[in-house]
């Protein structure tokens, strides 16, 4: 069933045209071109990206050769989705885009993001009861070895094989006398039992810390043809460095997303590898209001950097203040922004606006509530 | 002084790499059993602040394989060392458990030896090698790497007073200097040298350690690009490395500089000291990878849940 869906979901996405002109500011999606141009700059800013070519099989002819998606590996998640308590109100997406009205006490961080990924944990008995319901996965080695023979020559695909933990090791091929102790060797924090141990210098922390579980994803984006919008995909992988299987991947996602919008599929610049995507239906309509918000804020910031002749920025993040406060705070906190929002409106007396550049920058903020344990965002700092 | 340790690789295969062996084994190995050459890679040493403590987490000194990692010319990016190995895949479950582990171990080290002493390059370094035995049947890939490193015996120290930040050798500007030069070169290289001339800076080979230790001043720091993010255990490549320096410099390595090179931030730098004995001719190695028990033994990765068609589709309702 799901095979033919992606075949009708492939079909459909081949014949849909390719979108030339640019209506990014308009209902927030984007051409190929423009694609190509977010992540260059993403690419730049953040050298932790990068561009992939993907299966020679699956080229996509309307992106360069070597640019068909983007790419960075090894990305950390400390702790489940599940942990992080949510109100109601704060799991819709919505509470996203309505920075302007979040707790302000942020400082120089974005709030956007503080606010709903960074949120503390309140220490509620039924968030820490399904924090702790993760802890078996990680010690129920004990007993996964205990039945690993038995399921290694059995059954593979069972019911029962979905149930049970995999095994991580071939229990009757441990040779220890393999090579003598060696001294120089560090010992290997045990990891997801302590994070703060792993790291030495931290003294075992009574409160979440200790239930550290970290694991690490591959976070690709690419170009959805028919909903011209990207799209991320994740691969996910436990402390150990195992591949996730979906229902752990889903473990990362926020309740209201986990098989709903983000499903298992075939990756699509790949034959045969399988990611869990978050369906982009709903990405247009979200950046379009991410966009316009950011977009009169940025006009304000360039209309009042045009007013001002001389003067220093602290008048425009003043005139901007009362536009969008949030903006003025960032421009206050950190000003790479604003520079290069300033830069953009010397070279153009007319107010440009947020540029197409940004998109993807945008885009994984917007991401980052949808995933908000994985730390896909590295751009906090703009 | 206390002996330096260090921290050991942690391997990352992508399903990806596990999807190309399939394909490999069915359409082009099918029963060869021969070697291959593969490629891996690492990046330096990353730490995350946790935002719900604000402690600093140290992640697992990562060495990935993906599915690019057949091909040799891998796609190069910015701050990604590549290493190259080898890669051999068994037929049957009993082949891999009965391959005489000490002595496949012991050849590949030995490649590692000998290329320090034959070419001198130090692109071997960071060589490495993959056994493992593939159920395609079952979506189970039974794997065990290997990162073969010299046992330097004594023990490496390092000195009294640890690894010392960056700034306290090299300033702002210096540092600017050499990670402009690092991030121009078409790849990252997984050793270089730090050269001092007064206020200069440049970057050269590690290949030209002794040359540059008979100008004077004698201002070099041995530098590497680390993996490894804790703040005490430098990443595994630099064994070899110092391997390397007291194996072809014997006079000039007792008492060695290094540059752990991470962000810019991260950078420390610290002196180290092997006291007594130039090393034996052909020292011991080890550096089979553990497994998640920490025991010497071979992992296995199901990628049932993500291969199996059955599996995808009752997940996909």
């Amino acid at each position: 069933m799901q095979a033919i869906q992606s075949h009708f979901v492939g079909l459909r996405e081949y014949l849909a045209p390719v979108l030339k002109e640019s209506k990014f500011k308009e209902h927030g999606r984007i051409t190929p071109e423009e694609f190509v141009a977010a992540g260059d700059f993403l690419v730049y800013k953040f050298p932790v990206w990068g561009w992939e070519k993907g299966d020679d099989s699956k080229v996509r002819d309307f992106l360069p050769r070597e640019k068909q998606y983007l790419v960075t590996r090894g990305v950390p998640c400390l702790r489940r989705a599940q942990s992080l308590a949510y109100t109601d109100a704060d799991e819709d997406a919505e509470r996203l885009v309505s920075f302007g009205d979040g707790p302000s006490s942020g400082g120089d961080g974005d709030e956007w993001v503080e606010t709903h990924a960074g949120r503390k944990a309140t220490a509620n008995p039924a968030s820490d009861a399904s924090a702790l319901a993760d802890i078996p996965d990680d010690d129920d080695d004990d007993i996964s070895r205990g039945v690993g023979n038995m399921s290694l020559g059995g059954h593979g695909t069972g019911e029962q094989a979905v149930d049970t933990p995999d095994l991580d090791d071939i229990p009757d091929m441990e040779e220890d006398d393999l090579e003598e102790e060696d001294t120089a060797t560090a010992v290997k924090p045990k990891q997801g039992g302590s994070g703060a141990g792993a790291s030495g210098s931290n003294q075992p922390d009574p409160s979440r810390s200790n239930l550290l579980q970290v694991r690490t994803y591959d976070v690709m984006i690419t170009y959805d043809k028919y909903y011209q919008t990207p799209r991320v995909w994740l691969i996910g992988y436990d402390e150990n460095g195992k591949p996730l299987t979906p229902q752990q991947i889903f473990q990362d996602i926020s309740a209201d997303h986990a098989q709903k919008t983000v499903t298992i599929e075939p990756f699509i610049h790949s034959a045969s590898l399988q990611a869990a995507s978050v369906h982009p239906c709903k990405h247009s309509s979200v950046m379009k209001k991410v966009i316009e918000r950011m977009n009169n804020s940025v006009v304000a910031e360039q209309l009042a950097r045009d007013a001002k002749s001389g003067s220093v920025s602290p008048s425009a993040a003043t005139a901007a203040k009362e536009k969008k406060k949030w903006f003025s705070r960032k421009a206050s906190g950190s000003s790479k922004e604003a520079a290069a929002a300033a830069a953009a409106a010397e070279n153009d007396e007319e107010p440009e606006g947020m540029r197409v550049d940004f998109y993807l920058v945008v885009f994984l903020k917007f991401i980052a509530s949808i995933v908000p344990t994985i730390e896909v965002d590295s751009t906090t700092s703009f | 002084m206390p002996p330096l340790q260090f921290a050991p690789f942690s391997t990352l295969v992508s399903p990806a790499f596990w999807h190309k062996l399939t394909d490999l084994k069915i359409d082009v190995l099918k029963l060869s059993d021969d070697a291959l050459p593969l490629t891996g890679s690492y990046t330096a040493g990353k730490g995350i602040t946790d935002r719900e403590t604000g402690a600093e987490v140290v992640l697992p000194t990562g060495f990935s394989v993906g599915g690019h990692s057949f091909e040799l010319a891998e796609a190069q990016r910015v701050g990604v060392v590549t290493a190259v190995g080898s890669f051999k895949n068994f037929n049957t479950v009993e082949e891999f458990k009965a391959l005489d582990k000490t002595r496949y171990f012991d050849e590949e080290a030995a490649k590692i030896w000998h290329s320090i002493h034959t070419t001198r390059s130090t692109t071997d370094l960071t060589r490495f090698f993959l056994i493992t035995f593939a159920d395609l049947k079952k979506y189970k890939y039974f794997y065990w790497f290997g990162f073969p490193a010299f046992v330097s015996k004594p023990n490496w120290e390092i000195t009294e007073a640890g690894w010392q930040p960056i700034s306290s050798v090299l300033d702002v500007g210096q540092l600017d200097t050499i990670s402009t030069h690092l991030r121009a070169q078409p790849t990252t290289p997984a050793f270089f040298l730090i050269k001092k001339a007064g206020d200069a800076v440049s970057v050269g080979r590690v290949e030209d350690y002794e040359e540059s230790l008979t100008k004077t001043p004698p201002q070099h720091l041995i530098a590497f690009t680390d993996p490894s993010s804790s703040p005490t255990h430098p990443g595994w490549p630099l064994r070899n490395l110092l391997a390397y320096l007291r194996a072809l410099h014997p006079a000039a390595s007792s008492r060695v500089r290094v540059v752990r090179w991470r962000d810019a931030d991260y950078t420390e730098t610290g002196k180290e000291q092997a006291s007594g004995d130039p090393t034996p001719p052909k020292p011991g190695a080890v550096g089979w990878e553990r497994n998640t028990q920490g025991k010497l033994g071979a992992r296995v990765a199901d990628l049932g849940p993500m291969m199996d068609p059955e599996r995808l589709a009752a997940q996909a309702v």
